[in-house]
């Protein structure tokens, strides 16, 4: 290993973002090392979207700051974003480019030499098999092959720091293990996986630490025993998370409903 | 299916999916900005006025024609009013037919609430009435504003019985229920074998590209030159039409019959229509419910079947970049190479972007042709002073400049105006990439001004060619041309970037508010401004007898300043409007 594990590659500093007059996110700060996973938690509109965006310099902050490999993503923009990788929530891709055509665009953008973007490319199709529709436009891959698409082009410039958020929603189980087993061994290797899911086996199984937001503010962070202490009889983070967010008492009107 | 389900009565259904959507309409209304609903009252009174007018000028006009003393003068014109009703009975289920083919696309398999509709336990017949109608009506509307107030207006002129005005509208509303049965079917069917979007790409491109053919081929004929004999044989077209063994007259006929007290053809004519559009449409119903939910169904079952097979290039994989790249490579940075090759991909692929390319060059064909065929109608016809031609004459040299500028204002307007816009919901792929804001704006400068530029020197010199002119002013005049489209696209990208919604989905939504009409203004008005810097020396040189290539150097001083100018400046304040993009969302 050539990396520092504690060497911290994604940090927040206080940070904020109103719109208008709602406040989104509330004055997070947390810190991400090389080589950790680290899984970002929290209900519908507790502002995970909208801290990632942060993250990835999408939004601009109301105030604090972000620090990506090291450099301010709003002061050192370039150096920040070449160090990262970003999968959305939603597969936006270029409709009517090919997907061999997008990763390829995707690595002139970053910068990488064009005889390696090629056998990065090859590389990428084979693994998440779409090799076969590779030259097919993106506009006739199903929601899946999108996704699978959008990690491909994260991953194209091998990325000190990958930023996911929810990328196993519309995945296979193959896919979605895959996904797993990749985001593992680049923590193996080193990067930084910062990754936000509704499904909390996933964090629970694959994340170092976890870090749990609320209407806007982080509540908890920590390693699963680091959250069990912090939630005393709670076991699972199923428990931690309901606990913590309020969702306990839905159980009941979901027994009265069933 | 649920057998059940589809022996249920379907009315109540479609009354409940169609009152669904007027509740819709009038929320959007009630909930629309104080401006909107203004602009759209006034738009009812306009369309009212426009009705009565209509109608009150059809009765007068009608019944001119049908005064003895214009009889006189053409002869008997009572074959020509009876032929009237045929002629837009027919043009109206024409109508109907070819414009609701692509409504019934959109609303019938590519409109979201499908799988909602499809799911709930409401019949499938009743959901296939509902989307029929709500795909005709709007057509119907528009086709009865127009047919209506001539077919009322030629009723009172004729003096017809009062049982014809009902029976106008019954029939116009049973051929457009029959024209979108069959219609339909059509759609249906062609969805069975292609993708329903590629349909719909490949129809709004004809669509786009016949509309702009029609509306400007109007300038190619020659009305002025029309004779009585031509006049005549019109009419004689018209009325032989107007024939029994046309299934499509039946109605027209029938109306006539009618209006005129001839109970046995009008009951004949009438009853054909009516109950042959009843036909038609219970086979549609009956064959949709057959094939529209399995149609719809295997849609999406199959949704990554082959669409588009794209060979791979010879610039993949591992071989060797030509000559060319290789030394563009050099100069251009792979990110600013990388977004042009991405935009052209995208804009050579979608169809729906391609009619909006074409345009200028349908524009550009057809003025070239107006200009090469009757270079008087820009000239003059000889009647003017002789000084006054030999400046005009003068003048024309400049002539296709302005030809060039024109059609290339048109691409550029679209080119530069959409720059932006047109990336998105992909944009978070740009802006989370490490690329200078200089990167990007050239890259969209680069992909608005080469293809315009192109086009703007190939009509200039395709121009120059045609008129035997001399080659020999090009040295002027495509400096000149180069440096205002440069300009141009300046102003255009400024504009784009202000007003660009990345959230849209259909691409006649890119821009928002009102930046496209103004980036229209101020380009028109930069247009004058800069071809007036560049060539006003040059013509002032000639009339004080001063060498004209005086003239023209000073011009391209003056003329390249200005476009300069309009070129950087507006490039400044994109690059800090960038960084703001996408912020919103």
């Amino acid at each position: 290993m050539s990396f520092e594990p504690t060497q911290p590659m994604i940090e927040t500093f206080n940070l904020v973002k109103r719109f208008g007059t709602k406040t989104a996110v509330d004055d997070v700060s947390f810190s991400v090392n090389a080589g950790e996973i680290f899984g970002f938690l929290g209900p519908n509109g507790a502002g995970k979207t909208t801290t990632i965006k942060m993250i990835v310099g999408l939004l601009q902050p109301s105030s604090g700051s972000v620090r990506v490999s090291g450099y301010d993503i709003q002061s050192q923009s370039l150096q920040a974003k070449a160090a990262s990788g970003y999968v959305p929530d939603e597969p936006n891709l270029y409709a009517k480019l090919t997907g061999r055509e997008l990763l390829r665009f995707v690595g002139d953008l970053y910068g990488v030499e064009r005889g390696q973007v090629e056998r990065r490319i090859d590389e990428l199709l084979r693994l998440f098999d779409l090799s076969q529709a590779a030259d097919d436009t993106i506009d006739s891959y199903s929601h899946g092959m999108q996704q699978k698409t959008a990690i491909a082009t994260a991953l194209v410039h091998d990325p000190k720091v990958l930023v996911l958020d929810e990328p196993t929603v519309g995945l296979d189980p193959k896919s979605a293990r895959l996904i797993k087993d990749i985001l593992r061994q680049m923590a193996e290797r080193g990067s930084a996986i910062f990754l936000s899911t509704h499904i909390l086996e996933i964090a629970e199984r694959m994340c170092d630490r976890i870090g749990i937001i609320y209407q806007g503010r982080l509540i908890a962070m920590g390693t699963m025993d680091e959250l069990r202490h912090h939630g005393q009889a709670e076991s699972s983070l199923e428990d931690i998370f309901l606990g913590l967010t309020g969702g306990a008492e839905y159980a009941e009107i979901a027994e009265v409903l069933g | 299916m649920n057998l059940a389900l589809s022996r249920q009565p379907f009315w109540p259904y479609v009354w409940l999916l169609l009152r669904l959507r007027v509740q819709i309409m009038v929320r959007d209304f009630l909930r629309a900005k104080r401006g909107r609903k203004i602009g759209m009252i006034v738009l009812a009174l306009v369309i009212v006025g426009i009705i009565g007018f209509a109608f009150f000028a059809s009765w007068w006009l009608l019944g001119f024609l049908n005064s003895p003393e214009l009889a006189e003068i053409t002869g008997d014109l009572d074959v020509l009013l009876a032929s009237i009703p045929v002629l837009i009975m027919s043009a109206a289920f024409l109508g109907i037919l070819f414009t609701s083919f692509g409504v019934l696309l959109q609303v019938l398999y590519l409109s979201k609430d499908m799988d909602f509709l499809l799911a709930a336990p409401v019949p499938i017949r009743a959901v296939f009435v509902a989307k029929l109608l709500q795909a005709i009506l709007p057509n119907l509307g528009f086709i009865s504003i127009l047919a209506l107030p001539v077919l009322f207006g030629l009723g009172l002129s004729q003096g017809y019985n009062w049982l014809y005005y009902p029976l106008v509208i019954v029939l116009l509303c049973a051929l457009s229920l029959a024209a979108a049965g069959i219609s339909s079917l059509l759609v249906i069917g062609i969805v069975r074998l292609f993708s329903a979007r590629r349909v719909a790409e490949i129809l709004g491109f004809l669509g786009a590209i016949m509309t702009m053919i029609c509306s400007q081929s109007g300038q190619l004929a020659r009305f002025n030159d029309m004779n009585a004999d031509q006049a005549q044989a019109f009419v004689s077209l018209a009325s032989r039409y107007n024939t029994p063994w046309l299934p499509l007259a039946w109605a027209g006929r029938g109306l006539v019959a009618l209006g005129m007290r001839e109970w046995s053809g009008a009951l004949l004519n009438l009853g054909l229509t009516l109950a042959l559009s009843v036909l038609i449409f219970t086979v549609a119903l009956i064959t949709a419910e057959r094939l529209y939910y399995t149609g719809w169904a295997s849609m999406q079952t199959v949704p990554t079947r082959k669409k588009q097979t794209r060979k791979r290039s010879a610039a993949n994989g591992t071989a060797r970049p030509s000559g060319a790249a290789r030394l563009a490579g050099r100069f251009i940075p792979a990110a600013v190479t990388a977004l042009m090759v991405k935009d052209y991909y995208v804009l050579r692929r979608d169809l729906r972007n391609l009619s909006q390319l074409i345009t200028p060059l349908i524009f550009g064909v057809i003025y070239t042709f107006i200009l090469l065929r009757e270079p008087q109608s820009i000239y003059g016809r000889n009647e003017m002073p002789e000084f006054i031609a030999a400046a005009v004459k003068n003048l024309s040299l400049y002539i296709n400049v302005g030809m060039s500028l024109f059609v290339s204002w048109l691409l550029v307007a679209r080119l530069g105006g959409m720059a932006f816009a047109q990336e998105g919901k992909s944009f978070w792929i740009l802006k989370t990439a490490p690329l200078r804001v200089s990167q990007l704006v050239l890259a969209k400068f680069a992909v608005a001004f080469l293809p315009g530029l192109l086009l703007g020197w190939v009509f200039l010199v395709a121009l120059a060619i045609l008129q035997q002119a001399a080659l020999s002013v090009l040295w002027f005049t495509a400096p000149a041309v180069a440096l205002i489209i440069a300009g141009n696209t300046g102003i255009q990208l400024t504009f784009g970037i202000t007003g660009a919604n990345l959230d849209w989905s259909d691409p006649r939504q890119m821009m928002r508010g009102s930046a496209s009409c103004l980036s229209s203004i101020v380009s028109i008005a930069f247009l004058p401004v800069a071809f007036s810097l560049f060539f006003l020396p040059p013509l002032g040189a000639a009339v004080l007898g001063i060498p004209e290539w005086i003239g023209q150097v000073v011009g391209l001083l003056l003329g390249g300043a200005f476009s300069l100018a309009c070129t950087i400046v507006p490039l400044s304040l994109v690059s800090k409007r960038v960084l703001l993009l996408g912020e919103a969302s």
